[in-house]
This record gives structure tokens, C-alpha cells and sequence, in this order.
């Protein structure tokens, strides 16, 4: 049965030898290179969920009474959408715990995809060949954010209202074109009612579609490329030591899908997320105290917390202050992120091909400008919650900006600093992870003495000197 | 002794990969105690499976669900991580990397036959190719027209709102609102009549104490004794609401970035992000003793953009 099967697909597609190599597949085993992996596996969690999420949502902001079982909100005026995302959590069985999980595999998922970014770029993945791989990867943690943003705004409740406002304020603040760009986008001034319907088909149309291609795409430069390696006994830039696709990675992988799933499924059923039914409906003159948007979102609002009150009067023309921070900032800071393979490549004019991965210790500039700049988005991650560290603090929200304004000027620098120092100190040290990785050999000689070989990998491969002690 | 070790683990794996692993012929006592476990975790799996049936058709329970399928996933995810670690005849292998580049050669091969194949159709009708280029360019900026129809010429809609002069104040439920009825120190969001809920037209009453305003004369002929002063709701930053007021300060406080605004001396923000102050709503007090607007803002609401100053 098998066997005829596979002639049929074989005769047809000519697959066979194809699917053989693949089986035989090598990949290294590295505990940092499974968090790609983590991000796709909560990819396929919000591809499942998402598509449940659809079959019930109403893209609309038709005002509808409510009347379903939530109480306090029966007999209230709320838009189409909001009415749907409450019949889905209160009525609909599993709704809930569908929505949650899709809420927190989403969180995961950017998150996931953070932490990967951070594997590549401290450990010098992105290097040639692996440079279109690198914009990809951008390409895809935008595309995460946009379908963060416009999934976490569906719902149509009062908090996300607040956050697309916002949004609105953001691109309003382009220069030149910006009253254009924010009345094509929203459709008019805001609440503009076709913003609801668009985000969906962006959310559940556009965004997704790229976001799979990409990923595809993403993974078939991997193979192709094959998978970058830590230095080590046996491995060199020309080959890659590792595991083999069938089995042991397919087992560890399924393994991974399954444990992310299984924690997605327990914060979606017992950690409740985004309850739109305490917020409330949208209403443009309500709000809410303290408003924060979910995590990745948070140096951007932050970064609006923080921002000078500086407008600009250029010949009657107006820079919002809103441009500074929500504008300029995010524009400089992924375009340094988006161009670091070239960047680096005009200071270390480093244009070999890397298979090897750096230890961080060994790349103290690069370690340190990363850690830098992770401080950067910290600090404003930090102050998009100074309204709650104010209450938990007992602290004056302005004290906490004024504390933060200084420390996003000086921070990072203390940072490059501490961390270019850590990384020398500890690239002097003999605890290489590379060095630690090989150990020794011990073997038992006829006399009865011991061999020791020293596994570290040398400099022209292949000659281990064996020390010899007494027995 | 060091002569077979020159080649190092490598041959050994090698050598493995085509040799039949212990774990075809015998088990040991890990592998069992292993395979036993594994065991153990999928009927977990098996039962927490039945679980969610007993659940979903009892009438479902959010966190039971959710902990049920957590169970399942994870204990299959158990039962095979410990088939990966101990069952399998785990073994390093190593691969070697082909050059990524066709090479030089190929490169040229493929410039031949480029130049071959597509010289002679493009390039002896360097005429008729730029027309191609041409036609391409127009049609395609043509195609784009559509994304014109996703909204409306921003024109001058974001420098004006619904308040005209002479319109009642009124609230969101569009009950006019009459001198006093605001408590002194409260404070109210109003709209003109007819447009109540109007995002853009949203203001806040505020009844301050009196002889308290630091505004100049034309302003203050907007503040019907004295006390009653309107502000845009719409924070000039971000565009928020600005929810919160502090009447002993008198000081009104957007939530989202939390600038600050002083009631007293006409919305000019004093803490926070935002540049310019709230723009007044200037009243007056019809024959009923209903406030009345008397125009528009004294500046665009909301946060800048481009042409604001135009």
C-alpha cells in the first residue's frame, strides 16, 4: 500500500531521492536554534484557533443591543464586532478558551520571534550567505507586529479603541503625507466605520498570506543553506555535525509542537486575557486608567510617553511631536536592525562566508551595541507602565518619566560599556563554551595507565597530542 | 591507539549510520524503564483525550478544557520526548556543506545564454522596448487609482468640527445643559446639539472656582460667568480623551501619556509629551439659561498634522 503510493507520487513528481536526502537531513543540536521554532509552532496554534476565531467574528461596527448573558452589559448599544467577540466568549463552547490561547500564542509568538532575533544577531548568524534570510526575518517580525496590532483592535472594545486612536495620532504625524496616508488607511476621518472591516481583512487576508509565504520561504533558505553551528570537536566551516532529521529531530520537534501547545491550551484556559467585557465598547470619548496596549506594543507607547513636547513650525507647516518618538525613532531603529549584516560589513570589511557561529564573548562591539540597544527598548518598555509602577512604587508618575527620560540617554551607553568589559573578561577566561563543549578522552592502556586525549579542536585539525599519566 | 584516533567520533558515527543499532536487537533496563514511561504518558494522553469529550458535552468549562488539553499535548510531548532521548539510536552525524555558488563558470554560461536568448528578441527593437517600458509604467500607475477610493480627500474636515455658533450644549444623552447645572469643581463632556457622540466635537464643561481663570479678555468673554469654561476633549498628543481632572489643581490629565493640562491658564499643557494646549469652546447663555457655543474651536482639535497651520 505504502509502497505503491509512493511509486505513484514518484512516478509523477519524481520525489523519491529527493525525499530520501531530506530524511538524512542534518541539523545541529543547540538548545537557542529550537526558538525559531517555538514561533512556528505558535504560529500553527493561531492558524488553527484564528480560523475557529472567524467562523464567529462580525467585522462590523453596526450598533447592536446586546443581549446575551453577561449582565452588566445587557441592553447596551455596542458595535457588531464587540457583540460578536462576547457571544463567542460567553456563548459559544470552547469560544473562550479558543480566544485566550489565540491571545497568548500571539503574545508567544512575537516574543518567540524577539528572542530568535536576538539568537541570530548576537551569535553572528546573519553573516554571508545568511543576509537574505536576515531581511526576511525583519520582514516577518513586522509582519508579526501588524498582525498583532490589528488582531489585538478587532475586538472593537474601549482599550484597543484607545490604542487605534493613537495609531491615527502616529500616522497623522507623517510629514508631507500624512493626512493622506491616515484618511486612505482609516477611511476618513476617525472613527471612520470601515476601519473594523479593513483591520479584519488585513488581519485574517493580507498580512497572513505574506506572513506563511515568507516563513516558507524562511525555511527553504534554511535547508537550502543549511543550519549554522557552534564551534566544536569535529565541526568546521565546511560541514555540519548534528542531528538527522528522521529521527531525532522529528521526534524532538514534534515533542516542542506539542509542549508549546499544551502551554498555550493552560494560559488560554485558566490565564484570562484581554476580558473586552470590563472595558467595555468602544466610545470615543471614553477611557480607560491605567490603558496598556499588549507587550510588544509597549516601547511604542512608551516611547510617546516619554517624547519632548517639541512641535516644529516649519514655514506653517507642522512636525507633530508625536513624530519624534512614534515616527523617527522606530524609523532609525529598524533601519539599523533591517541593515546590520551591511553595517557591520563596512567596520569588519568581513566579507568571508560563516558557517561557525561567534560566541558573544567574542564579538565585544557587536555584544555590547546589541545590549545597547536592547536597554533602549527596555526603558521604554519600562515607561509605557509608569502609571502602574507609579501606584505599585508609591512614586509620582513624573517622577518615573524624568528618571527614565535621563536613563534612555545614559543607560545604553553604561551598557555598551559593562558589556563590551564582561565580554573581554570573559573571552580571557578558559571557560569557552567552545573549550568546555570538548572535554577529554580518557582510555585505559594494556600496562594499566590512563590516556588522556584533549578533545579541543585545534588549529590544524586533527592533531591531538595524548598526555600521559602515571597509572 | 592514537592512529584510530586521528579520524576522532566522527568515522565511528559513520561508520554507526549504516550498522544496526543494540536497540534493534535488545532492550536494556534504561530503554525499558523508558519505553515504560512513555507508556505511562500516553495513556495520561488517552485519558485527558476522553476528558474533554466528558467536558465538551456536560456543557463545557473554560479552565478545565484548558487544562485538559494542556495534559493531553504535554503528556504526548513527554511520552515523545523521552522516545527521542532514550529509545532511538541517537547518534551524531556529520554532513558536508556543497558550495552555495554555481561558480564562476556558471554564472558566464548563464550570461551567454542570456545574452543569446534575449538579445536577439529585445535587443534590435530598442524602440519598440521603451514603448513596452512605457506602456507597462502607465498602466501600472493606473492600477494603483483604486487605492484613491479607500477614503476622501482629507480637504479641511480635520480643522473643523460640528460646534457652530449658536448650538446648545448638550450631553451624550443630547439633554441641553443649562449655567450651574455642572457642580463647582465637576465637570462634564458635552456635545452641540445634534452631534452628540461626534468624536470631534467632544468638549469638556468645566466648572471651575471662581476668579480663578488667567485668561485674556476674548477668552474669557467665552467663559459664561466666569466659571464655566470648555476645553477640546481630545488630547492634542495622541488624541485620547483627557478623562481625568484634578479640580484641586484644577489641572486636567490625559491617561494614555499623561500629559498634563492647566484648567486655569487655558489648557496649556505643563508635564508630558504634549505641545499645545486644548483649544477652547467659547459659550455663552441663551434666554433659557441653556450654554451656547459661539463658533467653532479657538484652534484644529486633536493631535498635528501637516497643513494644521495652514
Amino acid at each position: 500500500m505504502v509502497e505503491r503510493s509512493l511509486k505513484y507520487v514518484d512516478e509523477r513528481l519524481g520525489t523519491a531521492s529527493l525525499a530520501r536526502k531530506t530524511l538524512r537531513k542534518v541539523f545541529p543540536d543547540h538548545w537557542s536554534f529550537l526558538l525559531g521554532e517555538i514561533a512556528l509552532f505558535a504560529l500553527v496554534v493561531l492558524v488553527f484557533t484564528g480560523t475557529f476565531l472567524t467562523f464567529f467574528y462580525t467585522p462590523s461596527v453596526k450598533e447592536v443591543v446586546y443581549q446575551g448573558p453577561y449582565t452588566p452589559l445587557q441592553g447596551t448599544e455596542v458595535s457588531a464586532a464587540f457583540n460578536s467577540v462576547l457571544r463567542l466568549s460567553f456563548e459559544v463552547r470552547a469560544g473562550l478558551l479558543m480566544r485566550q490561547t489565540h491571545h497568548w500564542a500571539a503574545l508567544v509568538f512575537v516574543a518567540a520571534i524577539v528572542v530568535h532575533l536576538c539568537r541570530v544577531f548576537f551569535t553572528g548568524a546573519f553573516r554571508r550567505p545568511r543576509e537574505v534570510n536576515w531581511l526576511i526575518g525583519i520582514l516577518l517580525l513586522f509582519l508579526a507586529l501588524g498582525e498583532g496590532f490589528t488582531g489585538y483592535s478587532l475586538p472593537d472594545d474601549l482599550l484597543s479603541g484607545i490604542g487605534l486612536r493613537i495609531f491615527y495620532a502616529v500616522t497623522l504625524a507623517i510629514p508631507v503625507v500624512g493626512t493622506w496616508v491616515t484618511y486612505l488607511l482609516f477611511g476618513g476621518e476617525f472613527p471612520a466605520g470601515d476601519i473594523i472591516s479593513r483591520l479584519f481583512v488585513f488581519h485574517i487576508m493580507l498580512l497572513p498570506a505574506l506572513l506563511l509565504g515568507l516563513v516558507g520561504a524562511h525555511m527553504a533558505i534554511l535547508v537550502l543553506q543549511k543550519h549554522t553551528q557552534f564551534a566544536g570537536h569535529g565541526r568546521s566551516e565546511r560541514n555540519v555535525v548534528g542531528k538527522r532529521l528522521w529521527p531525532e529531530q522529528t521526534f524532538k520537534s514534534v515533542s516542542l509542537l506539542l509542549f508549546t501547545t499544551a502551554v498555550l491550551a493552560l494560559l488560554g484556559g485558566v490565564a484570562q486575557i484581554n476580558p473586552i467585557w470590563q472595558y467595555g465598547p468602544f466610545e470615543p470619548f471614553n477611557v480607560t486608567s491605567p490603558a496598556q496596549p499588549d507587550w510588544y506594543i509597549g516601547f511604542l507607547d512608551g516611547a510617546l510617553r516619554l517624547g519632548p513636547p517639541w512641535d516644529l513650525d516649519l514655514f506653517g507647516f507642522t512636525i507633530s511631536e508625536v513624530f519624534w518618538p512614534a515616527v523617527l525613532f522606530p524609523g532609525i531603529a529598524f533601519g539599523i536592525l533591517t541593515l546590520w549584516p551591511w553595517i557591520e560589513r563596512r567596520f569588519t570589511k568581513d566579507r568571508a562566508e560563516h558557517h561557525i557561529l561567534d560566541s558573544p564573548r567574542d564579538t565585544p562591539v557587536r555584544t555590547g551595541i546589541g545590549a545597547a540597544g536592547l536597554m533602549v527598548f527596555f526603558i521604554m518598555f519600562l515607561e509605557g507602565g509608569n502609571d502602574i509602577f507609579g501606584v505599585l512604587l508609591n512614586v509620582s508618575v513624573e517622577t518615573i518619566t524624568r528618571i527614565l527620560q535621563w536613563g534612555i540617554l545614559i543607560a545604553p551607553i553604561l551598557t555598551f560599556l559593562a558589556t563590551y568589559w564582561i565580554c573581554k573578561g570573559l573571552s580571557r577566561t578558559r571557560l569557552h563554551p567552545a573549550h568546555i563543549n570538548a572535554g577529554v578522552r580518557l582510555s585505559r592502556t594494556a600496562d594499566g595507565g590512563y590516556e588522556t586525549t584533549s578533545l579541543e579542536p585545534t588549529s590544524s585539525d586533527g592533531e591531538r597530542e595524548p598526555t600521559r599519566t602515571g597509572g | 591507539m592514537t592512529d584510530s584516533d586521528q579520524q576522532g567520533s566522527e568515522r565511528v558515527d559513520v561508520d554507526r549510520q549504516t550498522g544496526q543499532g543494540p536497540a534493534d536487537t535488545e532492550l536494556t533496563g534504561d530503554q525499558r524503564r523508558a519505553e515504560r514511561r512513555a507508556g505511562i504518558a500516553l495513556v495520561v494522553a488517552i485519558v485527558a483525550g476522553i476528558g474533554l469529550f466528558v467536558v465538551y458535552f456536560s456543557g463545557g468549562q473554560t479552565q478545565i478544557e484548558g487544562i485538559l488539553f494542556a495534559v493531553a499535548f504535554g503528556a504526548l510531548g513527554v511520552a515523545l520526548g523521552i522516545w527521542a532521548n532514550h529509545l532511538l539510536d541517537a547518534r551524531e552525524v556529520v554532513e558536508e556543506r556543497h558550495e552555495l555558488t554555481s561558480g564562476p563558470a556558471g554564472r558566464q554560461a548563464f550570461e551567454d545564454a542570456l545574452a543569446e536568448e534575449v538579445g536577439p528578441v529585445l535587443g534590435r527593437r530598442s524602440l519598440l522596448v521603451k514603448l513596452l517600458a512605457g506602456a507597462g509604467g502607465a498602466l501600472g500607475l493606473a492600477l494603483l487609482l483604486p487605492v484613491l477610493s479607500l477614503g476622501p480627500a482629507p480637504g479641511n474636515s480635520l480643522k473643523v468640527t460640528p460646534w457652530r455658533r449658536g448650538l446648545r450644549v448638550v450631553d451624550e444623552n443630547g439633554e441641553p445643559v443649562t449655567l450651574n447645572q455642572v457642580p463647582e469643581n465637576g465637570f462634564l463632556t458635552v456635545f452641540p446639539q445634534g452631534h452628540e457622540g461626534a468624536a470631534d466635537a467632544q468638549t469638556l464643561l468645566i466648572h471651575v472656582r471662581p476668579g480663578t481663570l488667567k485668561l485674556p479678555p476674548d477668552r474669557l468673554a467665552g467663559v459664561p460667568e466666569g466659571t464655566h469654561v470648555a476645553y477640546s476633549k481630545i488630547c492634542t498628543h495622541a488624541g485620547c480623551p483627557v478623562g481625568l481632572y484634578r479640580a484641586e489643581s484644577q489641572t486636567l490629565i490625559c491617561p494614555c501619556h499623561q500629559s498634563q493640562f492647566d484648567v486655569s491658564d487655558g489648557a496649556k499643557p505643563f508635564f508630558g509629551p504634549a505641545a499645545r494646549p486644548l483649544p477652547q469652546l467659547l459659550l455663552g447663555v441663551d434666554e433659557e439659561n441653556i450654554l451656547v457655543a459661539q463658533g467653532d474651536f479657538t484652534a484644529p482639535v486633536g493631535p498635528a498634522f501637516w497643513d494644521r497651520g495652514r
